[in-house]
């Protein structure tokens, strides 16, 4: 009987596979459902289940905070100081305590948003997508980003001050400076959103060619690249934030 | 005529950007590792330096996949 489920899966998959060929650059699925007049696509319902995750995760590893800690809570302190030692090549020891809530958050969300698309079922079941295989995601994270990046800036140096260190090394510059204040955001966003997208693209075709066993290699390398990007995303993040911050040539 | 020229637009926009930061990138992975055994102790140092430049050319070859996947999507 089982197997009976499986040739439907296989189906599913085919088809999935052959509408994905066609698409190309589609964007999106259709909305499940309208919220006080909003579409609620299945990236959102998806984005709401990695709240739902992080939250309980940090809920439950703080109840008992201990001097010595076990557990729980152990492997979480294990996985912020890693992230806080990797943050300070950039960001210097104590700005990255500083910006270790905004950018350790924004890294468990990437790396869990990416590892979603490797759970059975994303992308088919209805209500499940990875959300950072969505631009308008990638592109929502980036933005973030960038006001980030300028509000610290503007908070460190003063709002003239900041603005000053665009016409820092030639006046005439000052073109290429701001260009690049938006390439920034973008290049991020892209990066993000053509892995992942490219990732669930060559998963749905390897559907279609050997159904259960060919998308276990492409899954391996999912694994690796989904924490590169969230690695690479935050690292970035913290370059920018450090040049933006960094305060008196 | 024209979704031969399209198709063969999408293969070299993919082929292109992929083959020379191929090029780039294992040249950078190269200098990381002469460093690496010039100063084993900044191995750390070099790993995130390494990760942040070939994040940069891999990107430019991201832009190019997601090129080919917009003209694939006009057929």
């Amino acid at each position: 009987m089982w197997y009976s489920l499986l040739l439907a899966s296989v189906e599913e998959g085919a088809k999935a596979g052959e509408s994905a060929g066609q698409a190309g650059a589609h964007h999106g699925s259709g909305p499940l459902f309208h919220l006080f007049g909003l579409e609620v696509t299945s990236e959102i319902t998806t984005m709401w289940a990695i709240m739902a995750v992080i939250i309980v995760l940090a809920f439950l590893s703080t109840r008992n905070l201990k001097r010595v800690p076990s557990g729980l809570q152990n492997a979480m302190e294990m996985v912020l100081d890693g992230l806080h030692g990797i943050y300070s090549a950039t960001l210097g020891e104590k700005k990255a305590w500083k910006y270790l809530p905004f950018l350790g958050s924004m890294f468990l969300f990437i790396i869990i948003a990416n590892y979603s698309g490797l759970i059975p079922g994303a992308g088919m079941l209805p209500g499940f997508t990875p959300p950072t295989s969505n631009l308008s995601v990638t592109v929502g994270l980036a933005v973030i980003v960038f006001l980030m990046t300028h509000y610290s800036g503007m908070r460190q140096n003063g709002v003239g001050g900041y603005l000053k260190h665009f016409i820092e090394p030639v006046p005439f510059l000052l073109p290429i400076n701001v260009l690049e204040e938006f390439v920034k955001p973008l290049s991020l966003s892209l990066r993000l959103y053509g892995n992942i997208y490219g990732e669930e693209m060559v998963l749905a075709t390897m559907l279609v060619l050997i159904p259960m066993f060919l998308p276990i290699s492409i899954m391996g390398l999912g694994l690796i690249f989904g924490f590169i990007q969230a690695f690479i995303f935050t690292l970035l993040t913290s370059l920018y934030i450090s040049t933006a911050t960094s305060g008196g040539h | 005529m024209e979704t031969g020229l399209i198709a063969l637009g999408a293969a070299i926009a993919v082929a292109l950007p992929a083959v020379f930061s191929a090029l780039g990138q294992g040249r950078a992975a190269a200098a990381a590792m002469d460093a690496t055994w010039r100063q084993p102790e900044a191995a750390g140092d070099i790993r995130t330096t390494l990760l942040i430049a070939m994040a940069f050319m891999e990107a430019l070859t991201i832009f190019g996949l997601l090129i080919g996947f917009l003209l694939v999507g006009k057929f």
